[in-house]
């Protein structure tokens, strides 16, 4: 598949002959590595929930964060190379306060999106604008948010490339859960259902076995806005899922039983 | 003091005032002024249309309200070399917003951002008398002032400029109902406050320089907003 | 200015006549501040008054032809009217060093757009804006060009007439002196508007003159030889110098 590419995936900014920037296109497929995370929009709100690796059982989970709070009424979830995503959520939260400064209002969820795009797409050569980058960000970013749209869900990619969506996935198991979500999503969703949706599918495209630790999950609401789920609140979200599965038919007997036990 | 290492001989009975140093000012006072009342459901601003310079009128036709949205109006009185350069960059900032937010500013916003940019230039400050007036996004009046360089307070009545001192206790008195004996408030509607401000100006005008010629009142409304011209006298 | 003198100190027994040596008050004799300056802090030749007034189908605008320095009438053929195109008309008072400087600008801006060559011609309003953008950004480097420009000319045929001032002030009118002018000019000129809204060509010209006449047996700084800029349908044309017939007659009736 990338054996025609050598001559021209080196330079950020050099088009091959097909018209590609296969850096570009290298970053889309580095978030494919990233964990999975989820976002449905409902017109309750929006809900991201995301998986967090726990590679190592002497790890601590809580330092893993991948949802993250960008003003009040904004939250994203990321995938990818975190330490990427740092800069970019810097970025967004500045934006998001220098429009309040500003104007005095909450900045719109569109116009946080196209803020980070703008930091996105500055890699390629030096101008006067400053130093640029010298390769594209290895993240795909969900933003969450509340403005006077209501809930909208923005998914950003390496590109810049920015869009509406009502759910969307990202990350490893972005493919299958994207197909689960086509399936599952409806406009009358409620949030709770979409929060039992987004976990339900996470559980299906994780290769480790879902629990309140491994899981992030947040919702953002005209009332309540950027709400993390502690992790009581995780575990009662998780067991509204096994019902779900059961229905499905492919709920081993065993997590049946635990999570009648937990109920 | 600046003659201390002055060498020149020196003759008291002769000393004269001599040549006239000009030390450049960067501001200049021409004068007008503005008044805005709100009420629940409108917004109306009036400003004169003398433009001056001490004893001198360079034009009895200067209009000094600005549109900035179909909601929202400025008006501007003090340094018009600052109005003029503080209004056309307002202008660009205002496009710039609809044009990356998809959206009109609304008269909060632009609120905030005319402070912002004022104290931006707290060093070097426009040295204007500014009055925002519009309707809030739940379809309310509001006014808000400024000082020079950029302190902003919303209020339902205010006047500014050159006569802004002369007329803010009418005002007070005429629409805030305040410092009478046993009279109860009450809201102003459309007419009365556009009654109010054509009785105030004519009031200004016969007392200060810097008024008069006419004025140019917009009034705010759901509707949108409807420009009428009142004259004053022009002496 | 009086210095030697405090509270204890008698008054200097002459102080409203010249100083020995100070028969004219030159402008510029001190600098500005004591840590040396280069900024042109105060006009050194000066030009007096401008007087425009729009017309049926037109703008006149003129201005004498004399370069004061202080109060010495130093230079006797200063013009100061200036045709920029066929759209535009210029006058100028103020520091004539300054004018000439911005003039050399706006000539060059001229000469850059016939080199386009794309018949494009700037109107007066763009020459307007463009001048008080030139003049605020100066006073905002507090080094302003010492000058009131009034800026005449046809914008798609609807006569323009505007001022421009040394902090960027500008506005537009139907009739606009600038110097002693605005104290002794313009009030004639608004009564005539008011009277006759619409004058013609020759109107305004007599007009005109009449207020030169005024100016120059008024103003201590004019001179009675100016020149008249007019911009019609038929293009722009600059007359003169024309002469003020002086008369002194009256002077003899007074002992």
């Amino acid at each position: 598949m990338f054996l025609t590419r050598s001559e021209y995936d080196r330079g950020v900014n050099t088009f091959s002959p097909e018209g590609r920037l296969f850096q570009v296109e290298y970053a889309i497929e580095a978030i494919k590595l990233g964990s999975t995370a989820i976002g449905i929009c409902t017109s309750e709100g929006v809900v991201l929930a995301v998986e967090k690796r726990i590679t190592s059982t002497l790890m601590e989970p809580n330092t893993i964060e991948k949802i993250v709070e960008i003003d009040k009424h904004i939250g994203c979830a990321v995938s990818g190379l975190m330490a990427d995503s740092r800069t970019m959520i810097d970025r967004a939260r500045i934006e998001c306060q220098n429009h309040w400064f500003t104007y005095n209002e909450r900045m719109t969820v569109e116009s946080c999106a196209q803020a980070v795009s703008n930091l996105a797409i500055q890699f390629g050569d030096s101008d006067d604008d400053g130093s640029a980058m010298s390769r594209p960000f290895g993240v795909a970013i969900l933003f969450a948010g509340i403005d006077e749209k209501g809930p909208q869900l923005y998914h950003m990619d390496p590109s810049g490339t920015f869009v509406q969506f009502d759910a969307k996935a990202i990350g490893s198991g972005s493919e299958g859960a994207q197909q689960s979500l086509q399936e599952m999503y409806h406009r009358s969703m409620t949030l709770k259902e979409a929060t039992t949706a987004s976990l339900t599918i996470l559980k299906q495209v994780m290769e480790e076995k879902l629990n309140s630790s491994n899981v992030e999950v947040m919702t953002m609401t005209p009332g309540e806005f950027f709400h993390m789920f502690s992790k009581e609140q995780v575990e009662e979200a998780l067991n509204l899922v096994v019902p779900m599965e059961k229905s499905q038919g492919d709920l081993p007997a065993a997590a049946a039983s635990k999570a009648t036990a937990n109920a | 003091m600046a003659m201390m290492n002055d060498s020149r001989p020196h003759y008291p009975d002769y000393s004269t005032a001599g040549a006239v140093q000009h030390s450049f000012n960067p501001y200049a006072d021409n004068g007008g002024s503005v008044v805005a009342i709100a009420g629940d459901d409108f917004a109306v601003i009036g400003a004169d249309t003398r433009l001056s310079t001490g004893f001198a009128i360079y034009t009895r036709n200067q209009k000094k309200l600005f549109k900035l949205t179909d909601k929202t109006i400025l008006g501007c009185a003090g340094c018009w070399c600052d109005t003029l350069t503080l209004t056309r960059i307002l202008n660009a900032r205002m496009q710039m917003y609809e044009q990356e937010h998809n959206k009109t500013m609304s008269t909060t916003a632009c609120s905030q951002m005319l402070s912002t940019m004022l104290y931006y230039k707290r060093f070097f400050p426009y040295y204007i008398s500014n009055v925002l007036v519009g309707l809030d996004t739940e379809g309310k009046g509001c006014v808000y002032s400024y000082d020079p360089i950029g302190h902003c307070e919303r209020s339902t009545y205010r006047a500014g400029g050159s006569a802004g001192a002369l007329l803010q206790p009418l005002l007070d008195n005429q629409v805030g109902f305040k410092n009478m004996q046993g009279d109860a408030f009450e809201k102003v509607t459309k007419e009365r406050a556009i009654a109010i401000l054509k009785d105030v100006f004519i009031s200004a005008a016969e007392r200060d320089i810097y008024t008069g010629d006419s004025i140019v009142i917009n009034l705010i409304t759901k509707d949108g907003i409807t420009e009428e011209t009142f004259p004053l006298r022009k002496d | 200015m009086y210095n030697g003198v405090d509270q204890f100190t008698a008054k200097p027994f002459w102080h409203n006549g010249p100083a020995p040596g100070a028969i004219y008050n030159f402008p510029g004799t001190k600098t500005h501040g004591t840590n040396g300056s280069q900024r042109s802090q105060t006009p050194i030749t000066t030009a007096t008054s401008i007087v425009a007034m729009k017309f049926n189908g037109g703008v006149i605008i003129a201005g004498d032809i004399l370069g004061s320095y202080g109060s010495l009438a130093r230079f006797r053929n200063c013009p100061r009217v200036l045709k920029v195109n066929d759209n535009i008309i210029l006058g100028a008072g103020g520091d004539y060093g300054d004018y000439q400087y911005v003039k050399d600008v706006i000539e060059q801006k001229i000469v850059d757009e016939e080199c386009l060559d794309d018949g494009f011609k700037i109107k007066p309003k763009s020459m307007y804006c463009w001048l008080t953008r030139v003049m605020y950004n100066r006073r905002s480097k507090f080094d302003p060009f010492w000058n009131t420009f009034v800026v005449g000319g046809l914008q798609d045929g609807v006569p323009f007439l505007g001022s421009v001032d040394k902090l960027g002030t500008a506005f537009e009118d139907n009739a606009i002196c600038t110097g002693y002018g605005a104290y002794m000019a313009l009030p004639i000129l608004r009564s005539a508007l008011e009277a006759n809204p619409s004058p013609t060509e020759e109107e305004a010209r007599a007009l005109i003159h009449k207020c030169m006449e005024v100016l120059f047996y008024r103003d201590a700084r004019s001179f009675p030889k100016y020149q008249v800029a007019v911009i019609n349908k038929d293009g722009t044309d600059i007359q003169g110098p024309l002469e003020i017939q002086q008369n002194w007659n009256l002077a003899h009736m007074i002992n």
